[in-house]
Formats: structure tokens, C-alpha cells, sequence
């Protein structure tokens, strides 16, 4: 065996070496292939409700053709309307979900790294997380009355919850291998806090902060559909108590839309930001 | 120049205790290991080899005896003593250089020093070029060659390997054991090798410490009096792998055998 070293051709991945043109339109043309499969069920949803209406086999008033709500749609945006609610909706998200992030990454990092922190707050932690957000509300409008503190922490409560239980499960769930290559190394508190710990839990706090944006989104809904006189959710209301039916499947609409797009775009960062959990392509 | 490396075990006994029962792990183990010497280990699975190098790097201090790195008793892990384990345990979110980087993290070295000796170290290994790939996108192989990179990167007066080519194939696996005696010779550290191959113990060690089970002992250890670097096919190590595996009886057949290491529940205990 000679001292010099070569590594075989076969021992570097192939991952390594340049991606291929072709290899990067089949990967292309996969993802459109994708995106087309998602869009098959809404279209035929639209197609059934477009035959229905134009039948009439129920009544406009109660399901208003497709056309009906995409004008109001055009008008909604076109007075401001939509701008204006859907303006004042993402601020309270806005607040809401930064409190309820903060909040549950610290909590969550204390119980994951202290198991005494855990047993002093975690069954109480999941006892209060099981109440939905309907069940807060009337109880806080008591003690900090109708205003915007009150949705704001009822968006905050909702996003507290999966960040702090996956902040939690992320730091238990590093491998305890991992810890004792930084004993090796001789790492103190914060090398051990940045170099193992936040970089290994990252994964499970990237989905924590989605599904916490996911559920402040939800909770904002439900918050405005009760108390509130503005914002998107009130429209929703506002059309059902007109008997609008267009402009409330019009909110419902974009209720929707700006749901996925919140999730789509977290779910675009985490890929970005956490690039070495590709395990393979 | 005094020659630091110098490992000593005395009267090492170490014992866990599982609901309410006492299990003797090693017993009555004394080694003397000297400067820039390669040990090997070998024992069936259970015998307490890879226990043996736990309390040899510092990450258990329960024991009875002593353990001494050029005559000071060890308390906790050191820069001094560096291991390689059986898996990787690459961090995923680290390139190449990075991971060899973090046994660095608290040396004295400047910026530009560790840049260059990290350099160096990862062409020992033959990765040059691999400095900025993610552990993802390394073979089996790689990764170990990375994680001893690692293991040697700081300069410790002595490494100690945990069965590190025991998930591997067997081409990759004396693949790296060729390279491992080059580095061994390069670097002229003291090295210690866990292993259940005895071809491998025999090929590497200058003496071969052979252990026995419940509870862990030294069995026999059998001095591999042949010149570095070593042929593979030589039939003097042939001869003594012979006479190691005899020490085995019956036992080689099935105990020995890397296949037959299964995962019972006295693996779990004993494993790392």
C-alpha cells in the first residue's frame, strides 16, 4: 500500500460534483408536476359550485356564484377595504405571534434544558394549553377588557403553545452523542448553547414558529369574529349579519390565501436556512 | 525530550449498578501503555473494552483505581486525550472543516493557526478538497476519516479509537486501517484501538491486549513483534492472529464474528 492517498472515484458522492443542466429541469418539472396536482381538487371545488349556481339547485343568496364573489372581491380592494382590515389583521398577528414567539422560546428553552423548570411547569403548561382560544376570551375581556391587548394575547397564547412544546421536544431530542463530543472538547455553557444545542434544536424550533404563525393566524380569526370591529375576520362577520354571502366567501377566501402564503413562506426559509438537513437528493 | 503519552491503568475496577444489582464491568485491570505506543484491545462484546476507554477520556469518573496520563491521576475529559468514537458523530450543520474545527475551540491557536492546521489535518486524512462539504454529503468512510481528523487535530498526547472502523465495510475498512498506521507513524502519538477484529488488533497493535467477560478482565496480552509498516498478507501476523483468536477456544467462531455483535440489552449498557 503506497503512502500516497487517492480516493477512489467511486468514494465521493455525487452530490458533490456540479449538478447536471438536465438533472435540474427534471427537478423543475417535477415541482410544476407538483403544483398541479395541488390545484386539481380547488378547481373541481370551483367547477361543482359553478354548475351548482348556474342551476340554481340552491339559492344565489345562500351560495352566490363564483363570478358574484370575485366582484366583490375587485370592490373590496378596489375602495380599500381589504387593505385597510387586512392592514390592522396582520399587525395583530404581528404583535400577537413576536409576544407568543418570545414568550415559548424561552419557556420551552428552560424546560428543555432544566428538568426541575419542567416538573415545575410543564403539567400546568399543558393543562392551560389545552383550552382553545374561544374559551380565553371571555375570561380576558374581564380583566384587560375589549381592546387590542386582549386579541393580541389571545394570538399570543396561541402561538405560545407549539413553539414552546417544540422548542422543548427539540432540545430533549439531541443526542446525548453529541454532548459528549462537546465534553470532549471541553466546551463551557455557551459554546455548548451555540455550537450543540441551538444549531441541533433549530430544525424543531423552525417548526414550532410555523405551526405558531399557523395557529396566531387561526386565533386572530376567531378573536375578530367576537370582539373586534375591524380586521378581516369582522368583514366575515359584518357579511354574514347583511346576509352577504359573497363577502363572506370572499374573506373566506382570503383568509385562505394569506394562511398558505404565511406557511409557504416559512416553509421556503426553513429550506434555505437549514441546508445541511438534506439528506439526500 | 521527555516523551509524554505515558498511560497507566492500576487496579482499575468499575462497576454499574442496575436496579438494586451490583455488575462488575472490569476488574483488576493494570496496563502500562508507552509514549508513542499502539495498543489494541481486543474482546468479545461485553468484556468492558469500550467501558475501558470511557474512563480513559475523562467521560465517566465512577471507578475504583487509578488511571494516570504521565503519572497525573485523569479527572474529566482533556485536550490532552483525544478519541475517535465508533460512530462519526459528525455535527450535521458543520462542514468538513468546521466539525475538525470544534476540537480547536479552546486551544490557544490564532485564527490563521487553526485555519492551517485544520488544513493539514484534513489532508492527512486525505480530504482535501472536501473542506466546505456537509457531513450529508460524505460517505461512510469520509465521515470517519473526518472524525479522526478531528481526533488528532489539537495535538493530544494520546487517541483513543472506539471500534471506528466497525460500521464500515469491509474495503473501506482496510482502506483506513492502512491509512490509519501511516498517521500512526506521522504523528507518533500514543494510540489505543477498541476493536472485536482481531485481524485488525494484530495488524495495528504493538501488543494486542486480549479481555475476557463478566466481570472484564486482561486475559493475556501477546506483543506483535513485527516492523511498521506492515503487510497485510504477512504470514508473521497471520501466525499471531492465530494465537490470539486461540485464546477465544470455541468462542471466535460466533462472539468474535462483527455480525454476530448484536444489540441485546447488555450492549446498550456497555456500548460507549
Amino acid at each position: 500500500m503506497s503512502t500516497a492517498i487517492t480516493l477512489n472515484q467511486s468514494d465521493i458522492p455525487a452530490e458533490v460534483s456540479a449538478k447536471r443542466p438536465s438533472q435540474w429541469r427534471q427537478k423543475t418539472g417535477q415541482k410544476l408536476q407538483q403544483i398541479l396536482w395541488a390545484l386539481v381538487l380547488p378547481l373541481l371545488v370551483l367547477g361543482l359550485w359553478q354548475i351548482t349556481s348556474a342551476h340554481e339547485w340552491v339559492s344565489p343568496q345562500i351560495l352566490p356564484p363564483p363570478s358574484l364573489v370575485w366582484q366583490t372581491l375587485t370592490e373590496l380592494w378596489q375602495s380599500g377595504d381589504l387593505t385597510s382590515n387586512l392592514q390592522i389583521s396582520v399587525e395583530r398577528v404581528a404583535y400577537g405571534f413576536g409576544v407568543g414567539t418570545v414568550v415559548g422560546l424561552l419557556l420551552g428553552a428552560l424546560m428543555g434544558l432544566s428538568k426541575t423548570v419542567e416538573a415545575y411547569l410543564f403539567p400546568t403548561f399543558k393543562a392551560l394549553s389545552q383550552i382553545p382560544a374561544l374559551g380565553w376570551i371571555p375570561l380576558l375581556i374581564m380583566v384587560v377588557g375589549i381592546g387590542e391587548s386582549m386579541k393580541i394575547l389571545v394570538i399570543a397564547k396561541a402561538a405560545l403553545v407549539p413553539v414552546t412544546v417544540n422548542t422543548l421536544q427539540g432540545i430533549r431530542n439531541i443526542p446525548p452523542q453529541f454532548a459528549e463530543v462537546a465534553k470532549v472538547y471541553r466546551f463551557n455553557t455557551r459554546q455548548l448553547l451555540a455550537k450543540v444545542v441551538i444549531p441541533a434544536a433549530l430544525p424543531s424550533l423552525f417548526t414550532g414558529i410555523r405551526y405558531g404563525l399557523t395557529h396566531a393566524w387561526l386565533a386572530l380569526v376567531t378573536v375578530e369574529l367576537l370582539a373586534s370591529s375591524e380586521g378581516i375576520g369582522f368583514l366575515m362577520v359584518w357579511g354574514r349579519q347583511l346576509f352577504q354571502l359573497d363577502l363572506v366567501l370572499a374573506t373566506v377566501v382570503i383568509i385562505g390565501a394569506v394562511g398558505l402564503l404565511i406557511d409557504q413562506s416559512l416553509q421556503w426559509l426553513e429550506t434555505h436556512f437549514l441546508k445541511w438537513r438534506r439528506v439526500a437528493f | 525530550m521527555s516523551a509524554l503519552g505515558t498511560l497507566d491503568f492500576k487496579n482499575v475496577k468499575k462497576q454499574y449498578h442496575v436496579k438494586g444489582e451490583t455488575l462488575d464491568v472490569l476488574d483488576g485491570i493494570n496496563l502500562h501503555i508507552k509514549p508513542g505506543e499502539f495498543v489494541s484491545i481486543v474482546g468479545s462484546s461485553g468484556c468492558g473494552k469500550s467501558t475501558l476507554l470511557r474512563l480513559a477520556i475523562g467521560l465517566d469518573d465512577d471507578y475504583q483505581g487509578d488511571i494516570l496520563l504521565d503519572g497525573a491521576r485523569i479527572k474529566g475529559t482533556s485536550l490532552k486525550r483525544g478519541i475517535v468514537f465508533q460512530e462519526h458523530r459528525l455535527f450535521p450543520w458543520l462542514t468538513v472543516e468546521q466539525n475538525v474545527g470544534l476540537a480547536l475551540e479552546n486551544s490557544t491557536l490564532s485564527s490563521n493557526e487553526r485555519a492551517k492546521t485544520i488544513a493539514e489535518h484534513l489532508e492527512l486524512v486525505g480530504l482535501k478538497g472536501f473542506e466546505k462539504a456537509y457531513p450529508y454529503q460524505l460517505s461512510g468512510g469520509m465521515s470517519q476519516r473526518v472524525a479522526i481528523a478531528r481526533g488528532l487535530v489539537n495535538r493530544p498526547e494520546i487517541l483513543l479509537l472506539d471500534e471506528p472502523f466497525g460500521a464500515l465495510d469491509a474495503l473501506t475498512r482496510a482502506n483506513l486501517q492502512n491509512e490509519l498506521q501511516r498517521i500512526w507513524q506521522t504523528e507518533g502519538i500514543t494510540m489505543i484501538l477498541v476493536t472485536h477484529d482481531v485481524e485488525e488488533a494484530v495488524l495495528l497493535g504493538d501488543r494486542v491486549v486480549i479481555m475476557e467477560p463478566r466481570p472484564g478482565r486482561i486475559k493475556r496480552t501477546v506483543e506483535v513483534d513485527v516492523p511498521h509498516p506492515r503487510q497485510r498478507a504477512d504470514l508473521r501476523l497471520a501466525a499471531i492472529k492465530d494465537d490470539v483468536l486461540s485464546e477465544f477456544g470455541h468462542e471466535h467462531d460466533t462472539a468474535l464474528q462483527p455480525a454476530a455483535e448484536g444489540f441485546g440489552f447488555k450492549d446498550y449498557l456497555f456500548a460507549w
